[in-house]
């Protein structure tokens, strides 16, 4: 039985309860960064460790927290992690941390981890909270690093910084300007609804 | 009593509660700040470091102490620039700093003894858009000036080939612009600064 | 500061070529959710334009006066989003008391502001780029306008396609994001009215 919840916790949000395809949540602080797959890795470990730590921390303090200002006390732990996220990338990887800019900040601002704190740690245990965040998180980092995927491949013919296709390959730079993203995960949101979404809604 | 309690509950306790989270979260962050302080800073220091290797076209192993250790033997400091001897003679290095799209792109400049030919450009800092504009820090675009002298002249990304070209940045046109009005400047602020020449 | 970062040119590439929205996808959750009506885009829109350029020379100074002077800087975010956050909330209680009309049309959509990551991240910017005080208020307006004009023109659009046939999965989000898409490559054609000299 509670094995079984653990199970559900996990695995919902990385399938029909994708945070990105069914509410399309939180894409705003991470898309920028979308056109380097290794980029958008550090990224979506920050929302990851993020959004885990922070349920479990909320959840602890539940029953402690006054409804008032339950709000105030939530973007304070959050903005920790991140605060705590943003300076061991500064200290350890200084590159990457340069490359990243604002965006390691405006994971604050990404409606997932509040909204995992909000909808499922207020009322869980806080073990059970970790899980749900853990797993909101992985769910939001495939498909981030799926739209990465296609678009470092397509737009600079390189993944991870390593040239993939051949000379021959010609670059489609539209896919690493801005637009490319917003076409990538619209593209992607119809593959996803069109097959296994569909498969989910008849079984 | 019981409307001593209520008040305790409706306006001492939660403002009790947000002292003390407050209090943590800043405790917590502080400390973190604190033990990893001396990294960044060093992580700065190696930055600029590198960048006028870099643009002194030296080799180094990609490491802090390997950066430190190619720079301490190479580089010699002097008044508002850095020198370092090639066997093709001497070359000098300069800061330069000037307008981005955004923000102001800081860079290392490094020359040849006739202070016109370059030997290596190196960004310390920019704020370009990322993915785009940033994309001034990566080697392809950087390593095309080596050898070259000014005026540039830009061309569409992977069409440079005569002398003075470069390749522009695609969907990053404006910076590509600022940054050759940067490297247009260049030999004359690296005479005024290497000295009344 | 540097000529070419001349507030006016700042005013125009964050409204036009560098959208807020449209190449930083910044604000784009309550983008989607909220262009599906004219009139709350209408709402939302002059909000966001009301907070961005207000808390972001606010920020300034909170950052230049209290944070940079103290060494602070890492404490920045919590900073930022609690000053924005308590000055929506001073807003929308001002405008109630004194206002109910304006309450009305623009007072509901303060709350959804504060979670507004546009107005984060234009306070970020800001910090990155190291904007003056002037600088910072004409960017942040600029943003704001910038954000209001995408989410209009969306709308505008989105009215039109209600009675358009759309593929089912493609519904709602889907084909919003793909008219984004269209939108970011027109705003980018606008990249050739700032002259850089």
């Amino acid at each position: 039985m509670a094995k079984n919840k653990v199970r559900k916790t996990f695995l919902e949000p990385l399938g029909k309860n994708n945070p990105v395809f069914v509410q399309i949540l939180g894409i705003c602080s991470t898309l920028a960064v979308t056109n380097k797959l290794q980029n958008t890795m550090v990224m979506t470990l920050g929302v990851m460790f993020t959004t885990a730590l922070s349920s479990w921390t909320i959840s602890l303090l539940r029953n402690h927290i006054p409804s008032r200002i339950r709000m105030m006390v939530e973007t304070m732990v959050i903005a920790t992690f991140v605060i705590i996220v943003d300076i061991v990338l500064k200290a350890f990887y200084p590159e990457m941390w340069k490359q990243l800019g604002p965006y390691v900040g405006l994971i604050i601002t990404n409606c997932i981890v509040m909204g995992r704190v909000e909808a499922f740690a207020l009322q869980n245990k806080p073990t059970l909270s970790l899980i749900d965040g853990l797993a909101s998180g992985l769910g939001y980092a495939y498909v981030l690093l799926a739209i990465a995927f296609v678009r470092e491949l397509l737009g600079t013919g390189s993944l991870w910084g390593y040239r993939i296709l051949g000379s021959w390959w010609t670059n489609w730079s539209i896919m690493i300007m801005p637009p490319g993203g917003f076409f990538v995960l619209a593209i992607l949101i119809w593959i996803i609804r069109e097959t296994i979404m569909k498969e989910t809604n008849h079984a | 009593m019981k409307v001593q309690s209520a008040f305790y509950r409706d306006r001492i306790y939660p403002l009790l509660f947000m002292f003390l989270t407050t209090f943590f979260c800043i405790l917590l962050t502080a400390g973190i700040h604190l033990t990893t302080l001396d990294r960044a800073n060093a992580n700065e220091l190696s930055f600029a470091r590198k960048a006028v290797l870099d643009a002194a076209g030296i080799a180094y192993v990609n490491t802090t102490a390997g950066i430190e250790e190619a720079y301490l033997k190479s580089i010699e400091e002097a008044d508002g620039y850095f020198t370092t001897s090639s066997p093709d003679g001497k070359r000098f290095i300069i800061p330069l700093e000037g307008p981005g799209l955004w923000g102001t792109i800081s860079l290392m400049v490094g020359f040849e003894e006739d202070l016109q030919t370059f030997a290596g450009v190196a960004i310390v800092s920019q704020n370009e858009t990322p993915g785009l504009g940033a994309r001034i820090e990566e080697p392809w675009f950087t390593t095309q000036f080596e050898g070259k002298q000014a005026p540039f002249t830009l061309v569409e990304e992977g069409t440079a080939t005569a002398e003075n070209e470069v390749d522009a940045i695609t969907g990053a046109t404006r910076t590509s612009e600022y940054f050759r009005n940067l490297a247009n400047q260049a030999s004359d602020a690296a005479k005024s600064i290497v000295g009344g020449e | 500061m540097h000529d070419a970062l001349l507030p006016l040119s700042v005013f125009f590439a964050s409204i036009f070529t560098s959208n807020i929205l449209l190449t930083n996808y910044l604000g784009t959750c309550s983008f989607l959710s909220v262009s599906k009506e004219m009139k709350t885009s209408l709402g939302l829109g002059v909000a966001v334009i009301f907070v961005m350029a207000t808390t972001t020379p606010l920020n300034w100074l909170v950052y230049e006066y209290l944070l940079l002077p103290f060494g602070l800087e890492y404490l920045r975010f919590i900073v930022f989003i609690i000053v924005i956050a308590a000055f929506v909330q001073l807003t929308e209680m001002t405008i109630e008391r004194y206002s109910e009309p304006l309450y009305q049309s623009l007072g509901i959509f303060l709350p959804l502001i504060t979670v507004n990551c546009a107005i984060l991240g234009v306070c970020l910017f800001m910090v990155i780029r190291e904007y003056s005080f002037f600088t910072s208020f004409v960017f942040g307006l600029g943003s704001g306008i910038g954000w209001f004009v995408a989410i209009i023109a969306m709308a505008g659009i989105r009215v039109k396609l209600k009675n358009a046939k759309v593929v089912p999965a493609l519904e709602g989000p889907g084909i919003t994001l793909i008219i984004a898409g269209f939108m970011a490559m027109a705003f980018m054609g606008f990249s050739g009215m700032i002259a850089v000299s």
